[in-house]
């Protein structure tokens, strides 16, 4: 075996562990109540950024697939609306990092990142919702908390992420 | 950096929003009614001055003119009841009146405001309108009979006088119109270039908001939505009369407060009758009055009043949804998308 | 616990800022645009995106409504409106409470029944009666 194949096993080990991972903090959060309807932490994203800045961006895009996918199966809500919900936040947000990955990180850190991702992530399940699952404008009124939310959570998020940055880099 | 143009056009954009306090809004509750000014395009001090200066106004004209609570009028309907003369020493009362006695031949009778004890008769001189019968029929028949008219009420040297015990002057169809006029003069006087008053669903344009004309909504006469939208050029009234907003219900019957004088019982053929007029210094005045006996008047000859009053702008709503609609104001109206068109008749 | 905190604004930098007095403006943007609310009119009920029905609010009746999933009860309570019984498992719809304000709306994605308050001036400046 060459080395390269070797890498190449290590990082599909990488990308199966760190999935996984973001599968059950998926499933905890599907479990846990939210005070408001649609309004979630969306915990799994700290695995999914904690992937791109450890490791490179198209790993997290995987990560981040698979998680909806097999949380999807898992939970029963595959291609059900609840599915595609996830998959356009996910969707939306991998392509918010992609436009974005150029920042200079001299300037933008981790937080920049998160918030954008978290922004575009209820931009994404937004438009399911809107034109969709129910499409008239009074929806247009619950913007402003899921604004809010994706706001604290996209704050939160990041944070929680450096933290884990650091410690894994002190190892 | 292109995110930092970004912020710019937000900020902007976001400055441009915060500014939009052009529309000034008030309100009021006056005639029995709510009275809805908007002014557009001046400074907040400036619109409220004039807008309080308005409502000011309508109170003045609602003690003036009040047809059961004490004002000039009831003092007046006192005197004509005990069949004395009334000395009158108010100007603005006596041009009133004779504009109203002009108001009433030009309508053939059908707008008569001396008719105010068939419409307390049928319970509509009070504020809630609770009058669960019909009133007795000699009673309307002996009112009817007498023939109450605005031309048995003589005015000489500021002394009124009338030939007609049994007449009761109630400009319920008018003071509203008129008061649509003062604000106009108001506004004039005040150099306010745009503003839109309602008077209890009576609308006259002044100017327009912002780059269009101010747009009204036409409520439908059965359905608590509009039937239709109109643009409303500068210096345009709309007045509608309806059987929907005060009316009795005896034995599932809505009686409303329009009341044929020829008759001495309501109109029930009709549900609503619309007009549109032209500016002109009384179109306000207009917009109430005429569309009363738009509303009156059989089916058959609704039309012909209209040409009769020169109205070209009309829309009228029968009690088996049937519309009649002006040729000219086909052209206009922009209608919701629940109304039939196949009952739409144009004239 | 300050320490920590401070350890964060640390973390932030000059790019971060922007994007967070960004964010800030979204958030006070969209408040004011959507939540600028008047006195709520008639109450549409939609199942999907269909009107199912529109009432005036100003009225004490329960309508029962069948959903996707259900029935859906809707009091309408003079001038504000609420979900009382629904067969969606987590009754957020429920726990909304009371909306009486032009705009506000609730949600049912389970059953798909959502409703919503509109106010008197929609496409006109003024309602002629």
């Amino acid at each position: 075996m060459t080395l390269s194949t070797i890498n190449i096993i290590n990082r599909d080990h990488q990308i199966a562990k760190l999935s996984a991972i973001a599968v059950a903090l998926s499933l905890i959060e599907f479990f846990l109540p939210s005070p408001i309807p649609g309004v979630k932490p969306g915990i799994a994203n700290i695995i999914i950024l904690y992937t791109i800045f450890k490791f490179d961006l198209r790993m997290g895009i995987w990560v981040s697939l698979i998680r909806v996918f097999v949380t999807g199966i898992l939970l029963g809500t595959f291609l059900s609306p609840t599915f595609f919900l996830s998959l356009s936040g996910a969707l939306f947000s991998l392509f918010s990092l992609i436009i974005f990955r150029n920042l200079n990180s001299k300037y933008f850190s981790i937080i920049s990142f998160s918030l954008i991702a978290s922004l575009a992530h209820i931009a994404g399940q937004f438009i399911i919702v809107r034109f969709w699952i129910i499409p008239h404008n009074g929806i247009f009124y619950l913007l402003p908390i899921f604004i809010i939310s994706a706001f604290i959570f996209g704050l939160v998020n990041a944070l929680v992420t450096s933290k884990l940055l650091q410690l894994n880099s002190k190892k | 950096m292109r995110l930092n143009n970004l912020l710019i056009y937000f900020l902007i954009g976001f400055l441009i929003g915060c500014s939009d306090n052009k529309l000034h809004h008030g309100k009021d509750y006056i005639f029995g009614t709510l009275i809805d000014i908007k002014i557009y395009g001046e400074s907040k001090v400036n619109a409220e001055k004039v807008s309080d200066e308005i409502f000011t106004e309508f109170h003045r004209l609602h003690k003036l003119l009040h047809p059961w609570e004490k004002s000039l009028i009831t003092d007046i309907n006192n005197a004509i009841s005990k069949n004395k003369s009334i000395s009158i020493n108010n100007d603005e009362i006596i041009k009133i009146l004779t504009d109203v006695q002009r108001l009433e031949t030009q309508t053939q009778n059908l707008f008569n405001p001396s008719i105010g004890k068939l419409i307390k008769l049928w319970g509509f001189h009070s504020n809630d309108y609770n009058r669960k019968t019909i009133p007795n029929e000699e009673i309307i028949q002996k009112l009817v009979s007498s023939n109450p008219s605005m031309q048995s009420i003589i005015i000489k040297n500021g002394i009124l006088k009338s030939n007609n015990k049994n007449v009761q002057i109630d400009l319920g169809g008018y003071a509203k119109g008129y008061a649509l006029d003062q604000a106009k003069k108001i506004l004039k006087n005040n150099n306010v270039k745009n503003a839109l008053i309602n008077i209890g669903g009576n609308i006259l344009a002044f100017g327009k908001y912002d780059e269009r004309d101010w747009v009204v909504g036409i409520q439908n006469p059965r359905k608590p939505n509009i039937l239709a939208t109109i643009a409303l050029k500068p210096g345009w009234a709309i007045g509608t009369s309806g059987d929907y907003q005060r009316y009795i219900m005896v034995d599932n019957k809505r009686f409303s407060h329009l009341i044929n004088p020829k008759t001495g019982y309501p109109e029930r053929k009709t549900q609503s009758a619309t007009i549109l007029l032209p500016p002109s210094e009384d179109s306000g005045t207009l917009s109430d009055v005429f569309s009363k006996p738009l509303f009156i008047i059989s089916k058959k000859n609704k039309v012909n009043m209209a040409t009769l009053l020169n109205i070209n702008y009309f829309l009228i709503i029968m009690d088996d949804d049937s519309i009649l609609l002006s040729k000219s104001l086909n052209k206009e109206i922009n209608w919701e998308d629940d109304i039939d068109k196949k009952n739409i008749t144009i004239f | 616990m300050i320490k920590k905190i401070l350890q964060f604004f640390k973390l932030i930098k000059s790019g971060d800022w922007f994007i967070i007095i960004l964010f800030c403006g979204l958030i006070i943007f969209s408040t004011k645009f959507l939540w600028n609310l008047p006195q709520g009119e008639y109450l549409e009920i939609y199942k999907r995106n269909e009107i199912l029905a529109t009432y005036s609010l100003n009225q004490k009746i329960t309508k029962i409504i069948n959903g996707s999933k259900g029935e859906t009860k809707i009091n309408i309570d003079n001038g504000k409106v609420r979900f009382s019984s629904a067969p969606c498992a987590k009754k957020y719809c429920i726990h909304q409470g009371w909306i009486n304000k032009a705009n506000q709306t609730i949600i049912c994605i389970p059953n798909q029944i959502s409703i919503s308050i509109v106010g008197a001036k929609r496409k006109y400046d003024s309602i002629n009666y």
